[in-house]
């Protein structure tokens, strides 16, 4: 009995770790299937309508852990050049993606509002919710 | 025509005076609650070549931008050599240009995901260095011989652009003027035709372009209809860069410029310290004149959008060796 408990904690905790690690981007419902290369493009601004709704991407704060692995997975870019690209974006007339606190904030937000679209641990995903993206460390 | 660009700088200054606190340099400040973006850049620079020296401040431009629903607009005025001091062998002079230059003003209208539309004076989107032609913002206070002696770095007309993300990001740009210039001191060429086209490819780290057109120069000295030719290749990692554009120019009969580009090469050794090497060629058989030249660079930038710059040029035209310094900020 002992060791069945004791694989049954174990396999909840294997569970719970690989969730920890996924990662997913989300929008609502009424958003349609985007490649990895739209969404990278929504990221850096140059993609701003998708079917006639303006995308609105929404980050986490500057120096978030899930931000960066966002960041270099996604769009393949690290903090410094990011930095840079975004400042050449000013001269260019283009403004960053506008940043929220947390993953709560950034689910609630992309539920409410049509276009929207971030990024947060698969844990949260809810029905609610429409997959675009998925990735693992 | 001077009044509204003087309105529009006061409400720069004005909105600069009333930034809110978490403002970053080289991001600009929002105007209140209004889709409008204020922000501007200045350069200074100084050059020593034997027997010639040249103190300048080179840039002081303010920019505003802002966009609304499927608009987006940007208006850009400047000071172009405000102030120039020159040491031409032992022959001391001094000239200051106050003129307010337009240098671009724009609207554009996104169509949906694919089409944008824009109408107005824009950086002609040829090459790589076109598009990002401040001091501030590029790799070496100078800019390679194909930037300006191929095509119009400025377009006053209209130009649509058709973007589609698959595997990478494809785009084909168009090009047109059929009209003077907004403010046609404030451009390489004067132009009274431009007819221009893109193709790039964008990739993971690699990016291509092509680019060719068609424009008719008013100036006297050039010759009239001109036709040029631009391709572009950049690899990019977070650590380095490596850029190479060639480009050629020529009329009905003959190559105005029968080649001119670069191969460079960008090393961020950190964030703050940047190290390039650009070697160049160019042969102008409109002016008679062909060169080589290797430049080695350093740039420090305490922060992104401040650049401590130096260069050095060695030059086939030895008498055209050169160092070069500058300051500047983009705000």
């Amino acid at each position: 009995m002992k060791i069945i408990l004791l694989f049954l904690i174990l396999s909840l905790l294997c569970i719970n770790s690989s969730f920890a690690d996924d990662y997913v981007i989300v929008s609502n419902k009424n958003m349609k299937e985007l490649s990895l290369s739209q969404v990278k493009a929504i990221f850096l601004k140059k993609l701003t309508f998708v079917s006639d709704v303006k995308v609105v991407p929404i980050n986490l704060g500057l120096r978030d852990e899930l931000r960066l692995k966002f960041e270099k997975k996604v769009l393949r870019m690290n903090f410094s050049r990011l930095k840079t690209y975004w400042t050449t974006q000013h001269y260019l007339g283009h403004r960053p993606p506008v940043s929220m606190k947390s993953q709560e904030s950034i689910k609630a937000f992309v539920k409410k509002v049509d276009g929207s679209i971030g990024y947060i641990q698969a844990v949260y995903v809810d029905d609610d919710l429409k997959i675009i993206y998925k990735w693992s460390d | 025509m001077i009044l509204y660009k003087i309105i529009i700088i006061f409400t720069l200054l004005f909105s600069f005076l009333h930034a809110e606190s978490e403002y970053e340099l080289g991001s600009g400040v929002q105007v209140g609650s209004l889709p409008f973006y204020v922000g501007g850049y200045f350069s200074v620079d100084y050059k020593n070549m034997d027997d010639y020296e040249r103190y300048r401040v080179d840039d002081l431009a303010f920019l505003g931008y802002g966009s609304y629903s499927k608009f987006s607009y940007l208006v850009e005025f400047e000071y172009k050599e405000l102030y120039v001091k020159t040491d031409n062998h032992g022959v001391k002079d001094t000239e200051k240009d106050t003129k307010l230059y337009t240098e671009r003003v724009y609207l554009d209208y996104n169509l949906d995901e694919n089409y944008m539309f824009r109408i107005g004076k824009y950086n002609s989107p040829i090459g790589f260095w076109n598009l990002l032609p401040v001091n501030v913002l590029r790799e070496t206070t100078s800019n390679p011989m194909s930037s300006y002696i191929i095509f119009p770095k400025f377009t006053t007309g209209v130009s649509a652009s058709y973007t589609n993300y698959k595997e990478g990001e494809f785009k084909i740009d168009l090009m047109l003027q059929n009209n003077d210039d907004i403010d046609n001191e404030y451009n390489n060429y004067q132009l009274d035709k431009h007819y221009g086209f893109g193709l790039s490819y964008e990739k993971d780290e690699y990016t291509y372009k092509l680019n060719s057109g068609y424009f008719h120069s008013i100036h006297d000295v050039n010759e009239d209809d001109l036709y040029y030719f631009l391709l572009s290749a950049k690899y990019e990692t977070d650590n380095y860069q490596i850029q190479a554009e060639i480009g050629t120019q020529r009329t009905d009969t003959y190559f105005t410029t029968k080649y001119a580009g670069y191969l460079q090469g960008v090393y961020r050794f950190t964030q703050e310290h940047i190290g390039v090497v650009r070697l160049e060629s160019y042969d102008n058989q409109f002016l008679g004149v062909s060169d080589d030249m290797a430049i080695v660079a350093y740039t420090y930038r305490p922060l992104y959008p401040i650049a401590i710059k130096s260069e050095y040029q060695f030059h086939t035209l030895h008498q055209e060796n050169q160092f070069l310094f500058s300051f500047s900020v983009l705000f």
